[in-house]
């Protein structure tokens, strides 16, 4: 999902630990996926409770989260609203991408091949109603501020960086940087050791930091220019154009200045462009929301997991206490007063 | 170029005083002395400090910056005697301190500045109320503190400074009259604060003879004392805690 820009930005492998006292906004959705797509088993069948609903989200909340505290992390989770309504086509054929790979992932079961049933499993990850409700519950009991966005949750996140409510914006997608936001944070939910898929092989992925200001003028481009860019190669609201990779568009707009004259030049058309473009560029955002850290609510914490989604007490109350220990909720930084 | 004899004392405090909020520092070096400026990596707390030539037996030094790790300095000070004399030295060429003491030398690394965290920038702060109190009796306030919770509130009621903490079962409060202080400008102030920080900071400023005290209200405080014979100033700052539920 979102645009591949990654060849375009330089990226700046950091430790967790680097990101102590910083506040992050996290694309709340973006993390949820990612959480369904990796807390697996072996043969891709995520967590479940006893009532067959998953929670492998919930577990990534929890334990993930967690480490993020102990880490001297403020994190913030930026919620997706409505999806504007030139996304329907991309969410259909996602949709449909979704149900081919979990067809292929039961296939897969039968067949005895774990490798080729967990990479269709990951594939198959989709929200279910409840989930988004849950992570909102779970977060809310750790103390976690929550906002809710008006529409794309990174649109949000990318603005709160912006003015300087959050440090960084987090998210896999390079759209925040589409959205505007000064600094990128990528791999924060996933930081750790890594499965290969297919392989039996396993990486450490570090957090990177990317800079939008820097690849700006490192390539020479202006952000509108990025994101004509970025619509020539497709992006989550529009297919792109065929052939046309990261580099090639990069190219083709610094030749023609922008993506009007490419298109003309090229004999192409894109659907809604002056709305895409305006939607990067002023997306809806809502700028009275509420940031604060509160204690974690222990026995909530517990209840809900344990008691509603069959989580083990004791790891649970083992990952509560270190969030309980690593959460100053009350302590105030610095920088508020400068 | 660096060149400076100190008692060991003197420059044990100075390294003290910073390496109680940072791990690693960035020393500024101009010819009238030596100056820090941190904050620790919670943006929680910060110190500024100032070494005037005149606590050096000898002193030379041009503009420049030394990246320094405090943790390996301080010991390696650790092997000076009280009132002993410390000569250090900066080698250019390997760009190491040169260290000696009694015979003993030391050549240490030092570490690239632009690894260390960027300065901050110091808040100018308008802080109502202003408490002068001994070093004692503020190191002596905090301890009392540490026994029942992990934090403090310090605040003016009246004439009387009041330091007070509160855990889930046990309270502590110390009240100071004026005339136990060594002076009191009143002001509406009453602001919360960890006692990890703070029992750091009193490592230091419980030495001085006069710690001024400046706070406000759900405020950072300022913490000011002298060091080195008075040849010296620590200005540390702390945020507060918010209460929570």
């Amino acid at each position: 999902m979102g645009v591949e820009l990654g060849d375009i930005f330089e990226k700046h492998e950091i430790q967790l630990s680097d990101l102590a006292g910083r506040v992050v906004a996290i694309d709340a959705f973006n993390t949820l996926y990612q959480f369904l797509s990796i807390i697996r088993q072996r043969d891709g069948t995520p967590l479940m409770n006893s009532r067959g609903e998953v929670t492998s989200h919930l577990s990534g909340f929890l334990y993930r989260t967690t480490n993020l505290v102990e880490a001297g992390i403020k994190p913030i989770f930026v919620f997706d609203g409505k999806p504007p309504d030139f996304k329907a086509r991309t969410l259909e054929a996602r949709s449909k991408t979704r149900d081919k790979a979990m067809h292929r992932w039961k296939e897969a079961v039968a067949a005895g091949e774990e490798e080729e049933a967990f990479v269709h499993a990951q594939a198959s990850s989709h929200l279910k109603e409840g989930m988004v409700e849950d992570a909102k519950t779970l977060l809310g009991f750790m103390g976690i501020p929550v906002v809710q966005a008006p529409s794309e949750g990174e649109a949000q996140a990318a603005y709160m960086a912006q003015v300087g409510d959050a440090d960084f914006a987090a998210s896999q997608d390079y759209d925040s940087l589409l959205f505007g936001a000064p600094r990128v944070l990528r791999n924060l939910a996933v930081t750790g050791k890594r499965k290969l898929p297919r392989k039996n092989i396993y990486i450490d992925v570090n957090p990177e930091i990317i800079e939008l200001e820097d690849g700006l003028s490192a390539n020479g481009i202006t952000r509108e220019q990025l994101i004509d860019i970025a619509l020539l190669v497709g992006t989550d609201y529009n297919a792109g154009i065929k052939r046309v990779g990261p580099k090639t568009a990069m190219k083709l707009i610094k030749q023609h200045g922008g993506i009007e004259a490419v298109l003309v030049e090229k004999g192409e058309e894109i659907e809604n462009l002056q709305v895409i473009k305006d939607f990067f560029l002023y997306p809806d955002v809502i700028s009275d929301y509420e940031i604060s850290w509160k204690s974690p609510k222990e026995s909530e914490i517990t209840d809900f997991l344990c008691n509603r989604h069959d989580f083990s007490e004791v790891r649970v109350k083992g990952a509560v206490g270190r969030l309980v220990e690593a959460s100053d909720a009350g302590q105030q930084t610095l920088d508020q007063w400068f | 170029m660096f060149k400076a004899i100190i008692e060991s004392e003197k420059l044990k405090e100075t390294i003290e005083a910073v390496s109680s909020i940072v791990d690693e520092a960035k020393i500024n070096l101009t010819p009238d002395g030596i100056s820090v400026k941190a904050v620790d990596p919670a943006n929680v707390a910060m110190i500024t400090l100032n070494l005037k030539s005149a606590a050096f037996e000898e002193f030379t030094a041009t503009e420049g910056e030394l990246g320094v790790d405090l943790n390996r300095l301080n010991d390696i000070l650790g092997m000076a005697e009280k009132a002993e004399i410390v000569e250090i030295e900066l080698d250019e060429e390997s760009h190491k301190l040169v260290i000696g003491m009694s015979g003993l030398t030391y050549k240490i690394s030092l570490l690239d500045p632009a690894s260390i965290r960027k300065e901050p920038k110091v808040p100018q702060l308008e802080l109502p109320a202003r408490i002068v109190l001994t070093g004692t009796d503020l190191k002596r306030a905090v301890k009392a503190a540490e026994k029942v919770s992990d934090h403090m509130g310090m605040g003016i009621d009246g004439e009387i400074f009041y330091l007070e903490a509160e855990g889930d079962s046990d309270r502590m409060r110390l009240d100071m009259t004026k005339d136990q202080l060594i002076s009191l400008e009143p002001g509406d102030a009453r602001s919360l604060f960890s006692l990890d920080y703070l029992s750091d900071m009193v490592k230091s400023a419980g030495k001085a003879n006069e710690v001024t005290i400046e706070l406000g209200k759900d405020f950072p405080t300022m913490i000011k004392f002298q060091i080195a014979g008075g040849n010296g100033e620590v200005n540390y700052l702390l945020a507060p805690r918010i209460e929570s539920d």
